[in-house]
């Protein structure tokens, strides 16, 4: 039930992932972040099974940071998915595998672009320009299809995203009343305040 | 008792492993054995050596196939080379499990050094009492190789391993040539083990094994090159050309 | 529906004269949505054999993962390149491997083998072989797949010829699959090298 997508421009990345910590039919918490920052320039946001996705997810986190500190080199946005996906498939064959959909944004300094990696419950990954979990998916495709150029801008992006929001306002049962937005670009990870879209 | 003879793994002062060398001088104590690699094949021949007439050494083994395509002799101790033989044929049907065809001589031998080398710096074990000699054929064509109790291995045109190693081989440097045929490569090993045999040389006291680069007919009905311990009466025909 | 199913694919290998094809669509779904429409199926595994992983994605992952090990490791140890038949034989031993939680994965093998002599082969998830001579297809269009090679593969295609006739069998393949398409990629494998195409295909 959980909203989450992004969309990667030629040089930033923006993920959206809803507030809500739900439990049954009741909200839990209004507030709840559900990005993870790996590395000053990569970003994951996780949708999922409430338990598994933060305890994969602070594993992951851990292991990208300790890498970090040890090769005082960070990993790549590709280098991390692909560790990413690597765990959640050994995990897939264990006796109880992590049920977590996983976006990784990440801004690669050496090459100068920003991607999107897609990852879903069973490790299966795709590098895409947009890409959504979960419904948002059933309806933000055919939305992100339509807006979607290679070439946007971050205010194109922020575009994008916000039609992506009336989209799910209109038409999903679901309402969700706030969302975290986060840009990753050269400058690393930053917040934006839905005012400011 | 000297300090650094104890321990396999402990270093003597001079950088030696005196364990293995000790493992080289069982080698040295047991019957000469030969290879020659011929241009279309190779020989492979050990003397069977008996401490009494009363064993019946028809049925004594000095020599093992590996797979098809690959057999093997030693010189040293017997029951290690049994070892050996399990270990060798495992791993060729493993690989051939694997990838439906031989392992490459080189590919086996490489693995069998490797177990070899394992037994020098493990905890608890002796080196191998054995040195062997590999023939076989494959996409490569023929191929001769030694293994020695220390792991290392060796790729020959012809050598000899054993009690009369030194006087082989120097007779092996003036009899080969590499342009020798499978035939005359039997003759030669034959001769060669002839120069340090105590005693008369007959049927009974040699084994042989030959492998041709020629395929020959499988059971599976696919042809490839076989390797063979050639039976007694065909020892008999080989000694009585040379006699 | 089973999990064969749940990302959709297709892949089709070809024999033509002293060469092989081997193509496969490009989408990546989940069930009846598509999320990617550029999704790599068919993996090099030397500069003359190709193997392609219809079936899980993220199978699809892990075995060309292995496979690129296993054939890295071959190199070094052997100091050769594997033959197609060869690899085709390790293909099947991992996938075997796994027989009792397999890889949801029923690969096709193409390439030249060291005489310049096609080979091509399937198998099914378990690792049994599946040798041809003429075409195999495997994947969800692998019965609209079985129906263009039927009737439009014949002996002895010059690479060009080759290439179109796998082209308009995978494209009407999957035009006819509600799970796969969504673009396609052909590889010509010729004694001269390998010749790679990508094919526009309908996107609806």
């Amino acid at each position: 039930m959980d909203a989450q997508f992004a969309v990667a421009g030629k040089d930033f990345a923006i993920s959206v992932t809803d507030k809500t910590a739900a439990s049954s039919i009741v909200k839990m918490k209004h507030n709840e972040d559900k990005t993870y920052e790996l590395t000053p320039h990569t970003l994951m946001s996780v949708s999922g099974e409430p338990g598994d996705t933060s305890n994969f997810s602070e594993y992951i986190q851990g292991n990208v940071r300790l890498y970090g500190v040890r090769n005082l080199q960070e990993l790549t946005p590709s280098e991390t998915a692909s560790f990413v996906r690597g765990e959640l498939a050994t995990a897939l064959r264990s006796r109880r595998p992590y049920q977590v959909n996983m976006l990784v944004l990440g801004y690669d300094a050496k090459a100068g672009d920003a991607s999107i990696y897609w990852i879903d419950y069973l490790a299966a990954m795709a590098k895409v320009p947009y890409a959504a979990h979960g419904y948002c998916g059933y309806f933000l495709y055919s939305v992100l299809d339509r807006e979607y150029r290679p070439d946007i801008t971050l205010e194109q992006g922020m575009d994008i995203i916000k039609k992506c929001m009336v989209a799910l306002k209109t038409r999903f049962l679901i309402q969700y009343s706030d969302y975290t937005i986060k840009v990753v670009d050269s400058a690393g990870v930053r917040v934006v305040s839905m005012d400011d879209i | 008792m000297d300090r650094y003879s104890f321990s396999l793994t402990t270093f003597a002062p001079n950088g030696k492993l005196l364990q293995i060398e000790h493992a080289l001088a069982a080698v040295g104590n047991g019957s000469t054995s030969v290879g020659i690699k011929a241009a279309n094949g190779v020989v492979v021949a050990t003397e069977k050596k008996t401490g009494s007439s009363l064993i019946d050494v028809s049925s004594l083994e000095h020599m093992a196939m590996v797979c098809n395509s690959i057999g093997m002799v030693y010189s040293g101790m017997g029951p290690d080379f049994r070892v050996l033989v399990s270990s060798a044929r495992k791993m060729a049907q493993r690989y051939i499990q694997t990838y439906k065809e031989d392992p490459p001589v080189r590919i086996l031998v490489k693995e069998l050094a490797s177990i070899m080398q394992e037994f020098t710096q493990s905890g608890g074990v002796r080196p191998f009492g054995v040195s062997l000699l590999l023939a076989g054929v494959d996409d490569r064509g023929p191929n001769l190789y030694q293994v020695d109790p220390s792991g290392s291995y060796f790729p020959w045109k012809a050598t000899a391993i054993g009690k009369n190693m030194i006087n082989s081989k120097t007779f092996l440097e003036k009899r080969f040539n590499s342009d020798m045929e499978l035939e005359d490569a039997v003759h030669t090993a034959i001769l060669t083990l002839k120069e340090g045999i105590e005693g008369q040389m007959t049927e009974e006291s040699i084994d042989i094994g030959v492998i041709s680069t020629l395929p020959a007919a499988q059971s599976d009905g696919k042809a490839q090159p076989t390797f063979k311990r050639l039976s007694p009466a065909e020892i008999r025909d080989y000694l009585s050309n040379i006699a | 529906m089973s999990i064969m199913q749940y990302n959709g694919s297709a892949v089709v290998a070809m024999v033509g004269k002293n060469c092989v094809a081997i193509a496969a669509d490009k989408r990546l779904g989940q069930r009846a949505l598509t999320v990617d429409m550029d999704f790599q199926k068919v993996f090099p595994v030397t500069d003359r054999t190709y193997v392609g992983l219809p079936g899980l994605a993220t199978d699809v992952k892990t075995l060309s993962d292995r496979f690129r090990m296993r054939v890295n490791l071959y190199r070094h140890r052997e100091e050769r390149v594997i033959e197609p038949e060869t690899f085709a034989n390790m293909v099947s031993q991992i996938m075997y491997e796994r027989r009792f939680g397999p890889y949801f994965v029923e690969p096709v093998v193409a390439g030249l083998d060291k005489k310049n002599k096609p080979f091509i082969c399937g198998m099914d998830l378990l690792g049994c072989l599946n040798y041809a001579n003429d075409f195999v297809v495997s994947g969800t269009a692998s019965d609209n797949l079985f129906g263009m090679c039927e009737s439009l593969w014949e002996p002895d295609l010059e690479p060009e010829e080759l290439f179109e006739t796998i082209s308009q069998c995978l494209l009407n393949a999957v035009d006819r699959d509600a799970v796969s398409g969504w673009g396609a990629v052909v590889h010509i494998i010729t004694p001269d090298g390998v010749i790679t195409r990508d094919l526009k295909c309908r996107m609806d």
